[in-house]
C-alpha cells in the first residue's frame, strides 16, 4: 500500500506542476527586477526584489490599479448578492407549490450553457440609451444575469433539504408569510447562501468578456485593467510589473477561493450535475 | 384562499421576473429589430429594415464560417482531453485525496484564476525572451518552438484551454467516484477482479452520467470560448483563431458592422439552442 501513495503523490506533484506552472511562472517574474528579468527567465530568482509591486501599487496618471479593484470589488459584489435576492423567494415558491418549475427553471438554469456575446451586443445598446455603459451599476447587473442560474440552483436544493414539518410548526404558529420565509426559511439557508456568494464573486471578479466590451474609462474592472499592462508603452512589456499587476489581480478570488474551496467544489457539482 | 395565493406567488416570482425581462427580455427584442435591419453607430436610433440582408452577409462571409469550424473544433476536442486527463487523475489520486483532502485545493487554483489572466500569463510563459517554458526548450533540447506562430497556435491554445480546464472535470469525475459504495469494490475484491477489470466493468459504467455531463458543459465552454484566447493570441495570425466569440466581437466593435454582428450572434444563439436540446434528450433517455 505505501509504495503506491509514494507514486500517487509523484503523479500529483507532476499534475500541479504542470496545470498551475502559468501561475508559478508569473509569481516568481513577479519579484525579479527589470534588468533580471531580461537576463534570467527561469523559475529561480537570483536577487528578489519588490520593486514591482511598489510600481503597480503607486498611482500614476495613466494606470490606477486601485480604480480598477475597487470597480472589481463592487461590480461582482453587485453581480454576486442581487442574484441571492431575486432567486430566493423564487426558489421557495418553485419548491414549496411547484411555481415556475416548469418554464421558468429550465429557462434560467439553461441560460449557463448559452454563449454571453449574444447579449453582450443589444444590452451595449440599451444601456448606452440608459446611460449604464461605463459604470459599475452596469457590469453589476450583468454579472447579476451570468450568476443568476447557479444561485437558483443551489437555492432551490437548499430550500429542498429543509423538513417541510419545521416550516408547517412556524405555520401553526400563525407566522405569516413573510416572516416565515425571513425568519425561519432564510437562516436555515445559510450554507447555501455562503457558497453561492463565493462562487458568484469569484466568477463576477474573473469576468473579462462584458467588462471589456461595456466598460471604457471610469468603470473598467481588474481583468481588463490588467490587460492595459501588456499594451503600454513602446519598448514591448514591461514583464515584471505585468507579472505584479496579474498577482496583485488574481489574488482576491484566489485567496476566497483557497480558504472555501470545500464549499466551491460542492458547488460546482451540485451545479453540474443538475445543469 | 385561493386568490390569496397567486397573489403571494405572483410577489414571490416577481423579482426574479423582472430582472429577467429588464436586463434579457428588452434586449433580446432589441437584437431581433438590429439583426434584420441595416444600421451602424451613427445610424443607431433609426435602424431600417433591411430584411435577412443581414443573414445573407454572415452566411456568405467565410471568416464566419471559419470561426464556426474552429468553436466546434476547439470545443469538442479540449473536452475530451480534459474529460479523459480529468478522469484518469481522479480515479488515480482518489487514494491520496481521501487521506489528504488539501491536495485538491492545490489541482483546482487554476480554475479560480480569470480565463482572461490565464491568457496573459501564457504570454509570459511563452515569451521566446522572457518566457520560462522558451528557455528550458533551448537550455535542454537546443530548440524551440514558436508555439504562438501559425503552425503551433491552435495546439498551444487546446494545451492551454485543457490545462486550466482539467480540474473542473477531475472535481466532477471525483465526486462521481467517491460516491461510489464501498461494498462494491469490496465483493468485486473477494471475488478477486483485478483493479483494472474493476474500472471497466464497475466503476466506469456508474461514473457513465457524470461522464456524459462533463463533455457537455465543457463542450459548450470551449465552444464559447473567448477570454483566454483574446488575452493570448487575439484573432491569431491571419484570423486562424477567431472563435465565434471573437467573430462577434470584432464584427460588431472592430469593423461596427451591428446587424451583421447581431445576425451571427442569432444564429449562435440558435445553435447553442439546438446543441443544447439535443443534449438534454440525449442524457434523459440515459439517465431514465
Amino acid at each position: 500500500m505505501k509504495p503506491r501513495l509514494t507514486l500517487r503523490w509523484i503523479v500529483f506533484a507532476i499534475a500541479a506542476f504542470v496545470m498551475n506552472f502559468p501561475v508559478l511562472a508569473t509569481l516568481v517574474t513577479a519579484f525579479k527586477s527589470s534588468g533580471e528579468v531580461s537576463r534570467n527567465p527561469s523559475l529561480w530568482i537570483e536577487a528578489p526584489t519588490l520593486e514591482n509591486f511598489a510600481t503597480v501599487l503607486t498611482i500614476s496618471d495613466r494606470l490606477n490599479v486601485y480604480h480598477y479593484l475597487w470597480n472589481s470589488l463592487a461590480a461582482a459584489l453587485i453581480g454576486s448578492v442581487l442574484p441571492m435576492i431575486v432567486a430566493f423567494p423564487m426558489a421557495w415558491a418553485m419548491v414549496r407549490r411547484g411555481y415556475g418549475r416548469a418554464i421558468l427553471f429550465p429557462l434560467v438554469v439553461n441560460l449557463r450553457a448559452l454563449p454571453l456575446i449574444i447579449f453582450a451586443i443589444p444590452l451595449y445598446m440599451m444601456y448606452a440609451t440608459l446611460g449604464l455603459l461605463d459604470t459599475r451599476l452596469g457590469l453589476g447587473l450583468l454579472l447579476a444575469i451570468v450568476n443568476l442560474p447557479l444561485a437558483l440552483m443551489l437555492l432551490v436544493n437548499a430550500v429542498a433539504e429543509i423538513p417541510v414539518e419545521l416550516e408547517e410548526a412556524a405555520h401553526m404558529d400563525g407566522a405569516r408569510l413573510p416572516r416565515l420565509l425571513f425568519k425561519v426559511v432564510l437562516p436555515l439557508c445559510r450554507p447555501a447562501l455562503i457558497t453561492t456568494f463565493v462562487f458568484g464573486f469569484i466568477t463576477a471578479w474573473n469576468e473579462f468578456l462584458f467588462g471589456l466590451m461595456l466598460t471604457t474609462r471610469e468603470a473598467v474592472p481588474m481583468t481588463v485593467g490588467a490587460s492595459f499592462f501588456f499594451a503600454t508603452s513602446g519598448g514591448g512589456v514591461q514583464w515584471g510589473t505585468a507579472s505584479a499587476v496579474m498577482v496583485v489581480a488574481a489574488l482576491p478570488p484566489l485567496l476566497l477561493g483557497l480558504i472555501m474551496y470545500r464549499r466551491i467544489t460542492g458547488s460546482m457539482v451540485a451545479g453540474a450535475v443538475k445543469g | 384562499m385561493k386568490q390569496e395565493r397567486s397573489v403571494e406567488n405572483a410577489v414571490l416570482a416577481g423579482p426574479i421576473v423582472l430582472f429577467l425581462l429588464a436586463i434579457l427580455g428588452f434586449p433580446t427584442l432589441l437584437s431581433l429589430v438590429y439583426g434584420f435591419s441595416e444600421t451602424t453607430f451613427q445610424t443607431l436610433t433609426t435602424p431600417e429594415f433591411s430584411g435577412l440582408k443581414n443573414f445573407r452577409d454572415v452566411t456568405a462571409d467565410p471568416t464566419f464560417w471559419q470561426a464556426a469550424w474552429f468553436s466546434l473544433r476547439f470545443g469538442a476536442i479540449t473536452a475530451v482531453l480534459q474529460c479523459a486527463l480529468g478522469l484518469a487523475l481522479a480515479v488515480y489520486l482518489a487514494p491520496l485525496v481521501r487521506r489528504h483532502g488539501w491536495t485538491v485545493a492545490i489541482l483546482i487554483i487554476p480554475m479560480i484564476v480569470a480565463p482572461a489572466m490565464m491568457g496573459l500569463m501564457y504570454r509570459l510563459v511563452l515569451h521566446e525572451f522572457a518566457g520560462p517554458l522558451p528557455h528550458y526548450m533551448y537550455s535542454w533540447f537546443g530548440w524551440s518552438p514558436s508555439f504562438l506562430g501559425p503552425a503551433n497556435v491552435f495546439k498551444t491554445l487546446v494545451v492551454a484551454e485543457t490545462l486550466q480546464w482539467t480540474p473542473f472535470a477531475f472535481l466532477l469525475f471525483l465526486t462521481a467516484f467517491q460516491s461510489i459504495p464501498d461494498d462494491l469494490r469490496e465483493a468485486a475484491a473477494v471475488d478477486g477482479t483485478r483493479p483494472w477489470r474493476l474500472f471497466w466493468k464497475i466503476e466506469l459504467p456508474l461514473m457513465m452520467p457524470t461522464v456524459f455531463v462533463a463533455l457537455f458543459i465543457r463542450f459548450i465552454d470551449g465552444f464559447r470560448v473567448f477570454d483566454n484566447i483574446y488575452t493570448l493570441v487575439g484573432a491569431g495570425p491571419g484570423g486562424s483563431t477567431t472563435s465565434m466569440s471573437i467573430y462577434i466581437y470584432e464584427t460588431f466593435l472592430r469593423r461596427g458592422e451591428i446587424g451583421k454582428a447581431m445576425a451571427a450572434a442569432i444564429l449562435l444563439f440558435v445553435s447553442a439552442f439546438v446543441i443544447l436540446a439535443l443534449a438534454q434528450r440525449l442524457m434523459r433517455r440515459r439517465t431514465p
